[in-house]
C-alpha cells in the first residue's frame, strides 16, 4: 500500500507540475516572445491607438454605411458565445431567415426589396384591414415581431391599450390569473380591433419594422418578385455567433446599400464611391486554404475600417 | 468540396504511423532515457502487475484525481488566476464536470469562458487532458501485453508516466505553437472591453452611453492543443473550436483536425508493433478506415452539397396519424405547402458553421470528432441537416471507429471478439484469437462490455424522452427533440463529449437564480453514465486480457481461422455493422430519419 500512496503522490505532483504549470508557462513565454499581438488576442488599433475591436471577433453594425456580418445567436456578446443551435425543422430557424430577409433582400436590378415591402403593407392595410387578421393567422408571431422591432410601436402600443380599457379586461378575462399582458399581448390586441375596424391610426416608422415583421406576408403575396437570392452566409448564424468573415459574394450583394450610404453622407459620385469600395472588398478578399476548400471570403471588420478610412480620408473617427 | 477531407485523411495516416512505431517503443520501455528520467520512472515504479492489481492502480489514481480536482473546482472564487471573478459553481456542476473529465469524455455542462477561472481550466481542465488519455493508452498497452501472453501486464503507473510525458507531451507543445502561429491567444490577463467601431452598436445603457463589446480571452492555446490530441474535446469556450480564439484559421482548423485522429490511429499501429502481428493491425485499421471513410462521406454529402431544409420549398401534404378518438382509429392530418424562401444555398448548409475553415470542414470535423471519442466541436451538430447529424450519433454508437486514445481500439477488441465467436460458430470450431482459445468466460466479459454501452444510452433516453426531464428540456421540436436527448446520452456513454448543444443541461454558478430546469437529473445522469461506461468496458477487457495471457498457447493449423488476411476484415465489418444496426436502428428511425421525412418546419 506504502507504494501505491508514493507513486500516487509522485504522479500526482509531476503531473500537475507537467500539465497545469510548466507546458502552460513554457506556452506563455513563447506566445510573448514569439506572437505577442496574436497571444493577447489580435487586437485591431486605429491611429490614435484605441482598441477598436479584434481581427478574429465579428462586431455589429447598424449604421447603413457598414457592411453587416452574419446575423449572431448570442447578439455578438464575445463573453458568453453560441448558435443558434436550431435544427431544420425548428420553425424558429425560418422565422429569424424571414425577419432577416426583409431587411437585406434586394432585386436583381440592385434595388433594395425593403421600402417596396413596407409601402405594400401600409396600403393593403389601409384598403383592407381585415387582411391583418389573416397575415396574423399565417404568421402567429407577427404582433410581438412588429412591437419589438421599433421602439415607437412599444409606445404606440402601451398608450393604445390605455385607451382602450375594455380590450384588456376582455383579455385578463382569458388569461390565467394574475398574468400581465406584455408588449406582443397588447400589440395583438390592437392587431385585432384594427383588423375589425375599431382602430383606425397606424404608428409612423422608417418602414423597417414592417419590412422583417411583414416580409412573409409580402413574399407570399410575391413569390415570383425578381429578386436576387440572399447568399446563405448573410441570414444564417455562425457556430459561435462570432464569425469574424462574410464570403465576398455576401460583401458584394451589401455593395449598394454600403456605396450609397457613403456617398449619400459624403456628397461624392456614387459610381466612384461604389468602385472605390468594390476594389476595397477584392483587395481583402481571401480564401481556405488558398481557394482549395473554400470561397473568397472577406474579414468584416478590416473591411470597413478601410472602408471608413477611404471614405473619410484620413484615419479619423468616422463619427 | 472533397479536397479538404481527402487531404486532412491522407495527413493524418501518413502522420499516424510513425508515430504508433515510438508510442510502441515507448510503452514497451524500449525507449532509451536520460538518467533523470530513470530515477523519476524508478519512483514511480510500484513493480509487476496482474490484470485485478493494475485495474485497481487505475482506480485509486482516478480516486485520487478526482478528489483534487473536486477540492479546486469547489475552491474556485479562492484560488488565483481569476481574473474576471468567477464565482461559487453548483455542487451538480462540479460532480458532472469531474466524471466528464475523469472520463475523458469532457461533456460540458457549463460554458468554459462564463463558469471557470483560469486555475479551473488549467489545474482541472488541463491538467486531466493530460492524463486521461494516458489512462487509456496505459489500458490499451496492458491489454496488449496480456493479448501477447505476457508474464504480467506492466505497471500502470508508469504508463500513465510514459504516456503523459513521452507521448502527449511534446506532441502538444508542438501543436500548441503551431496554433498559435494561427492566431489563438495563450495569455493570463482578462476579458477585454472595446468600443465597438459603430458606436452603440452593442446597445446602450440606460444613460445612453455605448455598450462597449466585452470580449473574453485567455490560455487558449495550451487548452486546444492537449483537448484535440487526446480525444478529449473539452473547450476553452462554449461553443468549442467554433469560437475563433480557438479555432483562428483554416490552417489552426487543418491542425486541429488532423490532431483529433492522430494518436487514434498511431494506437492500432502500436498495437500491431507490440503484438510482432502488424497484418492484424492493418486488417484492423483497414476496417476503421472505411467506417470513417463512410461516415465522413455521408456527413459531407447530406450536409455541404445540400442546402438547409427548412428553407426550401415544401409541397401540401397529408399525413396520417394515429388517433384513437378518431373514426376508424385514424386521422388525416393535412399540412399546408411552405414557400421557399429566396436563400442561395449553394455552399449547404450554413447555420452553426463558420466561414473561414472551408465549405466542407464542418461534417468533416463532425465524422472525425465521433468516430473518435473526442468530442470537440467546429460546427454546432444540432443544426447539421437531419440525415447529417446521423452521421456523429452513428460513430459514437459503434465508439470503436479509432475511438477514444487506447480505449477505442479496446473497443474494437470487443467487437472483433464477437467476429471471431461467430465466425468459430459458422465453421465449428472453438473460436481462437491469437492462437489462444476464446470460451465462456471471455465471451461473459466481452458481451458486458459489450451491452452496458447501449443499455447506458437507450435507457436512460428512454427514461428522460418519457419525463420532463427530457421533454422540458429542449430547444428544438418534434424528432429532433428526441435526438436531442438521445445525442446527449450517445455522447455520455461513449465518452464523445459533444453535444446537441441546444439542449438545456446548465446549472453553472451555485448563485444562479434561473437554471436550466431540469440541470441537476441531466448533470447527475450523463455524470454516472460516463463513469460507468469509461470504467466497464475498461476493466472488463483487462479480465479478459489477462485470463487469455493464462491460457496455453494453441498451434497455428490449416483449420485455424486467421485474423489478419482480407476475408476476416470482412467479417469483422460485417458484425459492427450487424450489431450496431440491431442495436440502435430504431432510435436512428425516431430521430433523425424522422426529422428527415416529417414535416419541416414541424409545427409553427
Amino acid at each position: 500500500m506504502n507504494a501505491h500512496v508514493r507513486a500516487n503522490l509522485w504522479l500526482l505532483v509531476l503531473t500537475i507540475a507537467i500539465g497545469a504549470v510548466a507546458y502552460p508557462a513554457m506556452l506563455l513565454g513563447v506566445g510573448r516572445v514569439l506572437f505577442a499581438e496574436k497571444a493577447e488576442g489580435s487586437l485591431l488599433k486605429d491611429a490614435q491607438g484605441n482598441v477598436v475591436g479584434s481581427r478574429l471577433i465579428a462586431q455589429p453594425f447598424r449604421d447603413a454605411r457598414y457592411f453587416q456580418p452574419r446575423p449572431s445567436a448570442v447578439s455578438y456578446n464575445a463573453a458568453a458565445t453560441g448558435g443558434s443551435n436550431w435544427g431544420a425543422n425548428n420553425p424558429n430557424l425560418r422565422k429569424r431567415v424571414l425577419k432577416q430577409l426583409g431587411l437585406v433582400l434586394k432585386y436583381r436590378s440592385g434595388e433594395p426589396v425593403g421600402p417596396d415591402v413596407a409601402s405594400w403593407v401600409r396600403e393593403q392595410l389601409r384598403a383592407n384591414p381585415k387582411v391583418l387578421a389573416q397575415w396574423h393567422e399565417v404568421t402567429p408571431d407577427l404582433s410581438a415581431w412588429w412591437v419589438a422591432a421599433d421602439s415607437a410601436n412599444d409606445e404606440f402600443v402601451t398608450k393604445w391599450a390605455s385607451e382602450h380599457p375594455d380590450d384588456v379586461a376582455k383579455w385578463r378575462a382569458g388569461a390565467e390569473e394574475g398574468a400581465e399582458a406584455t408588449a406582443a399581448d397588447l400589440a395583438g390586441l390592437f392587431f385585432a380591433s384594427y383588423a375589425n375596424g375599431q382602430s383606425t391610426t397606424w404608428p409612423e416608422t422608417n418602414g423597417e419594422d414592417l419590412q422583417s415583421a411583414f416580409f412573409e406576408a409580402w413574399w407570399n403575396a410575391h413569390a415570383d418578385a425578381d429578386v436576387e437570392k440572399v447568399p446563405s452566409d448573410l441570414v444564417m448564424a455562425s457556430g459561435c455567433g462570432l464569425d469574424p468573415d462574410i464570403t465576398v459574394k455576401g460583401a458584394k450583394y451589401q455593395l449598394e446599400r454600403v456605396s450609397a450610404a457613403w456617398a449619400e453622407a459624403r456628397q461624392r459620385d456614387p459610381a466612384t464611391v461604389r468602385q472605390t469600395i468594390e476594389k476595397l472588398i477584392d483587395e481583402h478578399a481571401h480564401a481556405p486554404l488558398g481557394g482549395v476548400a473554400g470561397v473568397p471570403l472577406v474579414n468584416v471588420l478590416e473591411l470597413n475600417i478601410a472602408v471608413r478610412d477611404a471614405m473619410q480620408g484620413t484615419t479619423a473617427g468616422a463619427n | 468540396m472533397w479536397t479538404l477531407p481527402i487531404f486532412l485523411v491522407g495527413t493524418m495516416i501518413a502522420l499516424a504511423i510513425p508515430l504508433g512505431f515510438y508510442v510502441a517503443r515507448t510503452m514497451d520501455g524500449r525507449a532509451h532515457l536520460p538518467g533523470w528520467l530513470s530515477w523519476i520512472e524508478q519512483r514511480i515504479d510500484t513493480g509487476p502487475q496482474n490484470w485485478k492489481q493494475y485495474a485497481v492502480a487505475m482506480l485509486i489514481w482516478n480516486v485520487v484525481a478526482f478528489v483534487v480536482g473536486f477540492a479546486i473546482l469547489t475552491l474556485q472564487p479562492y484560488l488565483p488566476l481569476n481574473p474576471d471573478h468567477k464565482g461559487m459553481l453548483s455542487p451538480t456542476t462540479v460532480f458532472n464536470t469531474l466524471c466528464s473529465f475523469l472520463s475523458n469524455t469532457n461533456l460540458q455542462h457549463y460554458s468554459g469562458e462564463v463558469h471557470l477561472s483560469y486555475f479551473s481550466q488549467l489545474f482541472v481542465i488541463c491538467w486531466k487532458q493530460f492524463h486521461t488519455p494516458a489512462i487509456g493508452l496505459a489500458a490499451l498497452g496492458a491489454i496488449t501485453r496480456g493479448l501477447r501472453g505476457d508474464a504480467h501486464m506492466g505497471n500502470f503507473y508508469v504508463d500513465l508516466w510514459r504516456a503523459t510525458t513521452y507521448v502527449l507531451l511534446p506532441i502538444a507543445v508542438v501543436l500548441a505553437i503551431l496554433l498559435m502561429a494561427c492566431g489563438m491567444p495563450m495569455t493570463l490577463d482578462g476579458n477585454f472591453a472595446v468600443t465597438t467601431l459603430d458606436p452603440g452598436a452593442m446597445g446602450s445603457d440606460e444613460a445612453g452611453t455605448a455598450l462597449p463589446q466585452t470580449i473574453a480571452r485567455g490560455p487558449v492555446a495550451a487548452i486546444v492543443a492537449i483537448k484535440q490530441l487526446g480525444t478529449n474535446g473539452g473547450g476553452f469556450f462554449g461553443p468549442n473550436s467554433t469560437h475563433p480564439f480557438e479555432n483562428p484559421s483554416d490552417w489552426s482548423n487543418v491542425l486541429e483536425n488532423i490532431s483529433i485522429m492522430l494518436l487514434p490511429m498511431a494506437v492500432v499501429v502500436m498495437f500491431g508493433r507490440m503484438l510482432g502481428n502488424l497484418r492484424h493491425a492493418a486488417v484492423i485499421f483497414g476496417v476503421m478506415l472505411v467506417f470513417y471513410a463512410a461516415f465522413l462521406g455521408w456527413a459531407v454529402y447530406f450536409d455541404s452539397t445540400q442546402g438547409n431544409p427548412g428553407l426550401v420549398a415544401h409541397a401540401e401534404r397529408e399525413f396520417t396519424i394515429d388517433d384513437p378518438a378518431a373514426a376508424g382509429g385514424r386521422r388525416d392530418v393535412p399540412l399546408p405547402a411552405v414557400a421557399g424562401l429566396p436563400v442561395d444555398q449553394a455552399l449547404g448548409n450554413h447555420e452553426g458553421k463558420e466561414l473561414r475553415f472551408g465549405t466542407s470542414a464542418g461534417p468533416t470535423w463532425a465524422a472525425s470528432t465521433t468516430c473518435t471519442s473526442n468530442g470537440s466541436v467546429n460546427a454546432m451538430h444540432d443544426s447539421l441537416n437531419p440525415l447529417a447529424g446521423l452521421a456523429p450519433l452513428a460513430g459514437m454508437w459503434l465508439n470503436c471507429i479509432f475511438g477514444g486514445v487506447g480505449v477505442g481500439l479496446i473497443n474494437l477488441l470487443i467487437y472483433l471478439i464477437v467476429a471471431v465467436f461467430l465466425a468459430g460458430l459458422m465453421v465449428g470450431r472453438t473460436p481462437e484469437y491469437l492462437c489462444k482459445k476464446v470460451e465462456a468466460r471471455e465471451m461473459k466479459l466481452a458481451m458486458l462490455a459489450l451491452l452496458v454501452h447501449p443499455l447506458m444510452i437507450l435507457g436512460p433516453t428512454g427514461l428522460f424522452a418519457a419525463l420532463d426531464w427530457g421533454a422540458k428540456s429542449l430547444n428544438n421540436p418534434g424528432p429532433h427533440g428526441f435526438s436531442e436527448i438521445l445525442y446527449e446520452f450517445s455522447s455520455a456513454s461513449a465518452n464523445n463529449g459533444s453535444g446537441f448543444e441546444g439542449l438545456a443541461d446548465t446549472y453553472g454558478f451555485n448563485d444562479n437564480a434561473a437554471p436550466a430546469p431540469y440541470a441537476v437529473h441531466w448533470d447527475i445522469a450523463c455524470g454516472l453514465v460516463m463513469v460507468v461506461c469509461r470504467f466497464v468496458p475498461i476493466i472488463a477487457p483487462l479480465a479478459f486480457a489477462g485470463s487469455l495471457a493464462m491460457k496455453k498457447r494453441t498451434t497455428l493449423t490449416a483449420g485455424t481461422l486467421r485474423t489478419d488476411n482480407v476475408t476476416f476484415g470482412c467479417v469483422l465489418f460485417g458484425t459492427v455493422v450487424l450489431v450496431g444496426a440491431l442495436l440502435f436502428l430504431p432510435a436512428a428511425v425516431l430521430g433523425p430519419v424522422a426529422e428527415h421525412l416529417g414535416p419541416l418546419p414541424f409545427g409553427r
